[in-house]
């Protein structure tokens, strides 16, 4: 049960797109820099993000992407529940959270999937606690903390 | 970000050997029917339940398996292990916490996998085999007292 590397580069991508923000609009080149990541695989993952409001483009010139909305209405939950689907570890509760009819004739009535159920809510519960701006905060502490350490040598 | 169907049909092969066991060697067979997954599979996920001490095999015309510890001293983590390895929202190799870690992916790292993986083995450690199968016992109208009779 692992978060693919969907999840994990959409959301660092995410995170470089929020600390850049404040210089306006970012291009995804940069981004794939900074990330050491393909601009083909972060334009895909955009794609989603964009579709799901999370990010919006601007096209020109000086186009690029800017958060939809302020990092701190964003939560990792958000940006991994886009790009992952339902953290159901088990495929019987993901269908169910899709609104299909689960394939298993003894879902109702299942402990098992009660079980796997509680795994979902602590992952998202741990998710949606989360926000893109105590992540960026984190960055910033972590870069002064370097430039402390520099200036200090 | 899915259990293999080893952790999942392993995890309800335990509960259904702690249901219907009461000491007594349960056959593969058995479980299978109940558990409507095959016995091949089966023999699979209990070689390595076995190998790893949670259940006890006996042959014979009344073998079969049986708990190797009371339910209620097997907690659900420790299942899961030994069929799934260590229990993480990453893969080990994709992580990149070496010395050349971004900041933000160190922020990530520390932030989000390090905490879900922390509530996800709280949790499965907090749940012993023994809950389960009370719950199981419960939900299909099994009374566990008949077995002491």
């Amino acid at each position: 049960m692992k978060i693919s590397t969907k999840g994990r580069y959409g959301l660092e991508a995410i995170v470089d797109l929020a600390i850049h923000s404040s210089e306006g609009r970012v291009n995804l080149k940069s981004i794939a820099e900074r990330c050491e990541m393909s601009e083909a695989y972060i334009l895909q993952i955009f794609l989603i993000l964009r579709r799901a409001g999370i990010v919006e483009s601007i096209r020109g010139a000086q186009g690029g992407y800017v958060l939809a909305r302020d990092p701190s209405q964003i939560t990792v939950g958000d940006i991994l529940t886009v790009l992952e689907g339902p953290l159901a570890p088990v495929p019987c509760i993901a269908e169910k959270v899709k609104r299909s009819k689960s394939n298993c004739d003894r879902f109702e009535n299942c402990t098992a999937r009660s079980f796997w159920e509680g795994i979902m809510n602590t992952l998202n519960d741990v998710a949606n606690s989360i926000t893109i701006e105590d992540l960026v905060k984190c960055y910033n502490s972590s870069i002064s903390q370097n430039i402390e350490l520099d200036y200090y040598i | 970000m899915r259990f293999s169907t080893k952790g999942r049909y392993g995890l309800r092969a335990m509960i259904d050997l702690a249901v219907y066991s009461n000491g007594e060697h349960v056959t593969l067979a058995s479980i299978a029917e109940r558990q409507g997954i095959s016995t091949n599979y089966l023999e699979q996920v209990f070689s390595t339940l076995r190998k790893s001490g949670l259940v006890k095999s006996a042959k014979g015309a009344q073998g079969g398996y049986v708990l190797a510890e009371s339910p209620s001293d097997i907690k659900v983590g420790r299942i899961l292990r030994v069929l799934e390895g260590p229990l993480s929202v990453t893969d080990e190799n994709d992580e990149n916490s070496s010395g050349n870690e971004s900041a933000i992916r160190k922020c990530i790292r520390v932030n989000v996998w390090e905490k879900m993986n922390s509530s996800l083995n709280e949790l499965v450690d907090s749940v012993t085999l023994e809950d389960l199968a009370e719950d199981y016992r419960k939900r299909n109208g099994i009374d566990s007292t008949m077995y002491y009779i």
